[in-house]
């Protein structure tokens, strides 16, 4: 009976020493796919950054831009750390960030293209009063040559 | 967090060991992140934002006022990080908004855009237009100055071109009348040579000739006062000369013409049959005398027959020679008294004028008379000198 408990009690302390390793293993194999992932996400975010750059013609976002990069970065200095849930809020801040950029860059090309027409319009609206003027010119030395002719 | 703790851990040391020392318990400095949050509200309008981008614009809010709540909590890490995050939303909301005012901009430029080509376009076309005109203008103002240019300058051609004809013309004229002039004196001297006036009037004809040799000098020099006034007295001097040489000239010709004349009538006189012809000269006078014997018989008046041809060739050569006067004389012998022997020689003369009158012959050109026996031309002492002293004689007179 004795013996019984104590082989029990030693397979049972062995398959606690195996759940123990077990769960260790299972947690740190967890962290590592965590690691992983956010590694991953990082990395992305990063690549994505040279084509807001690029996209950024206009240079309007390029405060945003380097926030966005210093938020990737300490990202993967949390990393690092494992203080994963603080990598996870970066990450969903420098997401938004890059939203926000693309907007602004959007934003930024329309207002360049608003300026452009507005530039166009101001241009055609001069020459609407050049050519009225040249017009009038016209008119008065017309009637003035017209005037001189009788 | 570790800091939030901390600081609620130190709180809460702070509160059990000096009741007093209140200050740690108190609001925390705002963090920076929440001013930037709320001042970027204040200044930006979210009203259109929230229309537009309504979960951002409620997620920002709800995230800034997390975040208020956060400082109020002294949770400042996590503030500063929610009011990060609302900036970004509120500003991701905004950028959509300002790209949807920008896109009506846009579209309302391209429809200004559109308007104001087309009102340059029309107000272009008006100046095109306003300019043609203008241009046409010019090129007719031009043109009219130019034709006004070319009808002065004509104008100031033609009046030249009238002075320099008008100068021409006076020229011609005086040209013409100095011509005129000298044709007048050289008919005059022409005139003047067929009186033969270089013969009867020498001097004047000399002068004349001189001086109208001078005026065709001057005419061609030029000198047509001069040419006129030589012409002039061209013309005096051969009008002077035809006066002198005329009645000269004149006598002349008529002596030669009479002389002819007289030379023809004696021609014609020496052909009639039956008559004798002689020219007697008394002083200046000349006469052609035709007798004609054997006319009457015995002391017969009246013409003995057989004698009309002698008569139709008297008859005819008195017609024929009309300028000169005739004489009909009638001759006898001298047997008988003197008195009867004169009528017996007029009666004859009387016949023969009727004979001849009775031809044609105008009665008022012959003159009758009789000379008896006083003008014998034959012995009268024989018969056939005394039948040759009764005769009947035409007498023609020169002149």
């Amino acid at each position: 009976m004795r013996q019984s408990t104590r082989r029990w009690t030693r397979t049972l302390a062995l398959v606690a020493a195996f759940a123990v390793a077990g769960g260790a293993f299972a947690a740190r194999t967890a962290r590592a796919g965590e690691e992983d992932d956010l590694q991953r996400q990082i990395e992305t975010q990063r690549s994505g950054v040279p084509d807001l750059e690029r996209l950024d013609e206009l240079h309007a976002a390029g405060d945003e831009i380097v926030l966005l990069k210093s938020w990737l970065d300490e990202a993967w200095s949390l990393r690092a750390k494992h203080e994963y849930d603080d990598v996870r809020e970066v990450l969903d801040r420098a997401l938004a960030q890059a939203e926000l950029i693309r907007q602004k860059i959007a934003a930024s090309k329309l207002r360049a293209q608003a300026d452009k027409r507005e530039a166009a319009l101001q241009e055609t609206r001069h020459k609407i009063d050049v050519t009225r003027k040249a017009l009038s010119d016209t008119t008065i030395k017309k009637k003035a040559l017209e005037a001189s002719s009788k | 967090m570790k800091i939030a703790r901390l600081s609620g851990l130190g709180c809460g040391a702070l509160v059990a060991a000096l009741v007093v020392n209140a200050a740690g318990c108190a609001t925390p400095p705002r963090p920076r992140e929440l001013d930037a949050y709320e001042a970027l509200k204040r200044s930006s309008n979210t009203t259109e934002a929230s229309k537009r981008s309504p979960d951002l614009v409620t997620s920002s809010d709800k995230l800034g006022a997390k975040a208020h709540d956060e400082w109020e909590s002294n949770d400042l890490e996590e503030s500063r990080r929610d009011a990060i995050m609302a900036q970004i939303k509120l500003k991701t909301a905004l950028a959509l908004t300002e790209q949807d005012k920008l896109k009506a901009k846009i579209e309302k430029l391209s429809g200004d855009q559109a308007a104001s080509q087309e009102e340059l376009a029309s107000v272009s076309k008006d100046l095109s237009a306003e300019t043609e005109n203008l241009t046409l203008l010019q090129k007719y103002l031009d043109a009219r100055k130019t034709a006004d240019a070319d009808k002065a300058r004509l104008s100031l051609q033609m009046t030249a071109d009238q002075q320099k004809a008008d100068a021409e013309q006076q020229r011609l004229s005086q040209q013409l009348a100095t011509e005129q002039k000298i044709a007048a004196a050289q008919l005059s001297l022409h005139t003047a040579e067929t009186v033969d006036a270089n013969k009867y009037a020498s001097g004047e004809y000399r002068a004349a000739t001189d001086m109208l040799d001078k005026a065709q000098a001057e005419l061609k020099d030029a000198a047509f006062a001069a040419a006129q006034a030589s012409a002039d007295v061209a013309k005096k001097n051969a009008d002077q000369a035809v006066e002198l040489s005329k009645p000269q000239y004149e006598q002349a010709e008529e002596t030669s013409q009479n002389h002819v004349r007289d030379e023809a009538l004696a021609h014609d006189a020496a052909g009639i049959p039956g008559v004798t012809v002689r020219i007697e000269r008394r002083g200046e006078l000349q006469r052609l005398v035709l007798a004609a014997s054997d006319l009457f018989t015995k002391k017969s008046t009246a013409l003995a027959t057989g004698h009309d041809d002698v008569m139709d060739s008297l008859a005819a050569l008195i017609k024929k020679y009309p300028s000169y006067p005739v004489q009909v004389v009638g001759h006898t012998d001298t047997r008988g008294k003197s008195g009867e022997l004169l009528a017996l020689s007029a009666a004859r003369s009387q016949s023969v004028f009727s004979a001849l009158v009775a031809r044609g012959v105008e009665a008022r050109r012959l003159m009758t008379s009789g000379m008896g026996g006083d003008e014998p031309i034959a012995d009268n002492h024989s018969t056939a000198g005394r039948a040759k002293n009764n005769r009947v004689e035409i007498v023609f007179l020169y002149h």
